[in-house]
């Protein structure tokens, strides 16, 4: 199966819409951290669901292993959250929050959960709220544990064809902390999206 | 008399949303750019008493005009319109030199509290 590629104005629409539920996910953070922090410019890319490894590993790039929170959305636009942090990330996030260096696997575990919630809640929020859709979405869980960036997803256990990735990441300066959000959305996801852009754009 | 304005975003759908947000009536005459680098030969070439400035852009980001301008003398109402709503981002903007910090997604009535609390409509 073929996907067509996003236009320029559904892509570039759809970045402003990203970078406005960026932005808010970004101040909740910040407020977590009681630091200031770092946006870029979010990134937009489909790929063919083989290819999906390959271009998180790219997004994220090449640290050291990883720990992986994920969501799953649904309702008017299905698809998958998933926060990538490293361990310094993790470690900084610690920190940030006042824990000691003993912190314990299990505590350690809650802490990214919750974090990936704050920011994954308000990511969609801004996004269905821009455009007008609605989405439910699950607890978080933790997908991948201290991993190398290729174990977070096997695209052999996909059953799609192609995927839409979106990426926005955080970052602390004078830190090490970094966190990726992706949102990873298959074939029919895409076209409910394009539609909902679509019909953002021409209320304009 | 019409005044120069200049909206500068990287985004054709921000810039369009920003313009559907002025104020009715306001007699301006618009200028775009898509990055601060156009941003500042708008100003030198007296385009923009009034600009609307996003933060984050390639080439120059909104920051590296506010300090330019700064540098210069500034001699133009500055309105940030950005997405990053931390507070720190909005007082950094306010110490670099912008009179005003607008939240996206733009609203009219935002706008024009703006623009009448300083006497530019």
């Amino acid at each position: 199966m073929s996907i067509t590629p996003l236009t320029e104005d559904q892509r570039d629409a759809l970045q402003e819409v990203l970078n406005i539920a960026m932005g808010q996910a970004g101040d909740s953070l910040a407020r977590i951290l009681d630091a200031f922090v770092e946006l870029s410019v979010p990134r937009i890319r489909i790929v063919e669901v083989k290819e999906v490894t390959n271009t998180i590993r790219e997004m994220v790039g090449n640290t050291a292993d990883v720990t992986a929170v994920r969501q799953a959305f649904f309702d008017d636009l299905r698809g998958e959250a998933i926060v990538v942090m490293d361990e310094n990330g993790c470690r900084d996030l610690a920190d940030l929050m006042g824990y000691d260096d003993n912190l314990d696997c299990q505590a350690e575990q809650e802490l990214l959960l919750d974090v990936s919630n704050v920011l994954v809640g308000a990511i969609l929020n801004g996004v269905t709220e821009t455009l007008g859709t609605s989405l439910s979405y699950s607890a978080p869980s933790i997908m991948a544990e201290r991993c190398p960036v290729d174990h977070i997803i096997d695209p052999r256990n996909l059953s799609w064809t192609h995927a839409l990735l979106l990426e926005v990441n955080y970052s602390l300066k004078n830190r090490g902390f970094k966190s990726h959000l992706l949102l990873l959305m298959a074939e029919e996801a895409i076209e409910s999206l394009r539609k909902a852009v679509d019909d953002f754009v021409e209320s304009i | 008399m019409t005044t120069p304005i200049t909206i500068v975003d990287d985004s054709a759908m921000s810039r369009k949303l920003m313009t559907r947000a002025l104020p009715a009536g306001w007699d301006v005459e618009i200028s775009q750019a898509t990055n601060g680098k156009e941003a500042l030969e708008a100003y030198h070439a007296g385009k923009a008493d009034v600009m609307f400035l996003d933060l984050t852009m390639p080439v120059m980001d909104g920051y590296e005009v506010l300090e330019t301008l700064k540098k210069e003398g500034l001699n133009t109402f500055v309105v940030v319109v950005s997405a990053d709503i931390q507070p720190k981002a909005q007082e950094r903007v306010m110490s670099l030199g912008a009179m005003a910090f607008i939240k996206k997604p733009v609203n009219t009535e935002e706008v024009t509290k703006i623009l009448k609390e300083y006497g530019i409509i």
